[in-house]
């Protein structure tokens, strides 16, 4: 089983997010840490790409494979998680705590699951 | 996520009804995560990949490599056949010895890798891998006209565990087992008849795919659950792990060692793969003629690669010195011991020995590394 926190929102392909003033704070779920195995590199965006949903926001390496994360909103990112860049196990140790990438978003056009959804989704 | 690049392991099971070694409930019990290899359900780690992989380089590790064939080659013309199946000269071989050798087509390609044992003066006992079991035997029924022998495939029968890492001879001491030296097998009493041997033996083998001093144990089915869960219990004092394939492909990876349908599969000589060491070309067999000619004008060569970074090189990357292409990625990972990520591939031989700095290509970047030998430490 994996954790699913109530306030958040999440994606079919394994991101979620919180919007807080305009801006989303972006990560990936419990269950895709477990799936991916050891992270052991980030390839981040830079600050500053324009990002539009669905486009490759971002490519995690893990021991077992290179799976890319999509952007889950439209914007331009504005910040990076700087710990990540040397320590991207943290992502394993809490996918949540542990966030990504923040994105400044153009517009609120954006689809997201429950987390019941979500839970449902992924058969848990 | 999820539709990248695999590795070795894809990400979900296929459909069918995958195969299980007598090990499997075993995996269950520790909650092992599972994967499926080549149709086998098999534990991809128990727990972290890297925690097993550092168990085995400091410590030890067990290891169900259940799923391996396991195929006798018995008969009065058992030692000319095996001479003329492999290009090393097995019939050289002790009893009580084996060797790392590997299968030939007639033009001298790599179809598989074994281990083979001399068990008798007329019998021979040899571990094709888990995806080629059906692909071997009928290679060796298809060469065995006019040979008085008999293949007799025991795979269904035969559980291997491998006991891994510095620690071993301990481990094997707590169990009253004698430690072989590499590439010797000895013979230890067990309850139960042990098919390969007819005997009630479990063969106690000095071998392994870790590059650590280790065992594997060549025991019948019946037996195997009840050993791992002694192994179980006596590595916990040794700070010792049970570990699953994804460990058992990185310490392989940091070694060098080839993986069979990976970084060969019918498309490579023993001289391209760097395993030139196999071949003795003082007798015949399978593939010689064509391995003459490609001994003095093969092209490419089996090499490894340390990357700048924690990037990864997958399987199909291409390698570039300056704007050439000059070879290509069979395997890579993140090495645990060197911190960095690793490969293993192919490159244009001229560049064998250079110091220069080659680039990977990872999606749109270009990653520096520096060729090595295939064994990275």
């Amino acid at each position: 089983m994996s954790r699913i926190p109530e306030e958040l929102k999440y994606t079919k392909t394994h991101e979620w997010f919180s919007v807080d003033a305009g801006v989303a704070t972006i990560g990936i779920s419990d269950y895709a840490q477990q799936q991916l195995t050891d992270i052991v590199y980030i390839d981040m965006p830079k600050p500053g790409d324009d990002k539009k949903i669905g486009d490759v926001l971002l490519t995690i390496e893990s021991v077992k494979s290179a799976e890319d994360v999509y952007s889950p909103v439209n914007g331009k990112v504005i910040e990076i998680n700087m710990e990540l860049e040397k320590s991207p196990e943290l992502v394993n140790e809490d996918p949540y705590k542990n966030w990504i990438v923040k994105i400044k978003l153009d517009d609120e056009k954006y689809n997201f699951l429950t987390a019941e959804e979500y839970k449902k989704y992924i058969g848990e | 996520m999820f539709k990248g690049e695999g590795g070795a392991f894809p990400m979900e099971l296929k459909k069918g009804i995958p195969l299980r070694t007598a090990l499997y409930n075993e995996h269950l019990k520790l909650n092992a995560r599972m994967t499926n290899f080549h149709g086998w359900e098999m534990p991809l780690e128990y727990t972290k990949i890297v925690e097993e992989h550092m168990a085995v380089r400091r410590n030890v590790g067990i290891f169900d490599v259940s799923h391996m064939g396991d195929v006798i080659i018995e008969g009065n013309d058992a030692n000319k056949f095996v001479d003329y199946i492999f290009p090393t000269k097995i019939s050289d071989l002790n009893i009580g010895e084996c060797t790392y050798t590997a299968f030939l087509d007639t033009d001298g390609k790599m179809i598989d890798d074994t281990i083979i044992y001399k068990l008798w003066d007329d019998k021979y006992f040899l571990i094709p891998n888990a995806a080629n079991i059906e692909r071997i035997i009928n290679w060796l029924n298809k060469n065995s006209t006019g040979y008085s022998i008999k293949i007799i495939n025991h795979s269904d029968e035969i559980s291997h565990i491998a006991v891994q890492g510095p620690k071993t001879p301990e481990v094997l001491g707590e169990m009253k087992i004698e430690m072989p030296e590499n590439f010797h097998f000895l013979l230890n009493n067990i309850q139960f008849l042990n098919p390969l041997l007819n005997e009630n033996f479990m063969m106690v083998s000095g071998t392994g795919y870790t590059g650590e001093r280790g065992v594997e144990l060549i025991i019948p089915n019946e037996i195997a659950p009840s050993l791992w869960e002694k192994l179980l219990d006596i590595i916990k004092n040794y700070d010792g792990r049970p570990c699953g394939l994804g460990a058992r492909d990185t310490l392989r990876m940091e070694k060098g060692m080839l993986l069979s349908g990976q970084d060969f599969n019918e498309d490579k000589t023993p001289y391209e793969a760097s395993v030139s060491f196999i071949v003795n070309l003082n007798h015949e067999f399978i593939g010689r003629e064509k391995l003459i000619e490609n001994k003095n004008n093969f092209k490419i060569i089996f090499r490894g690669f340390i990357l700048e970074n924690k990037n990864i090189p997958r399987p199909g990357f291409k390698i570039y010195h300056n704007d050439d292409e000059i070879g290509y990625i069979t395997s890579g990972s993140v090495s645990p011991i060197l911190n960095t990520g690793i490969g293993l591939g192919y490159i244009n031989k001229d560049f064998m020995k250079s110091n220069e700095p080659v680039y990977i290509k990872i999606r749109d970047k270009y990653v520096k590394a520096q060729i090595s030998k295939p064994k990275l430490f």
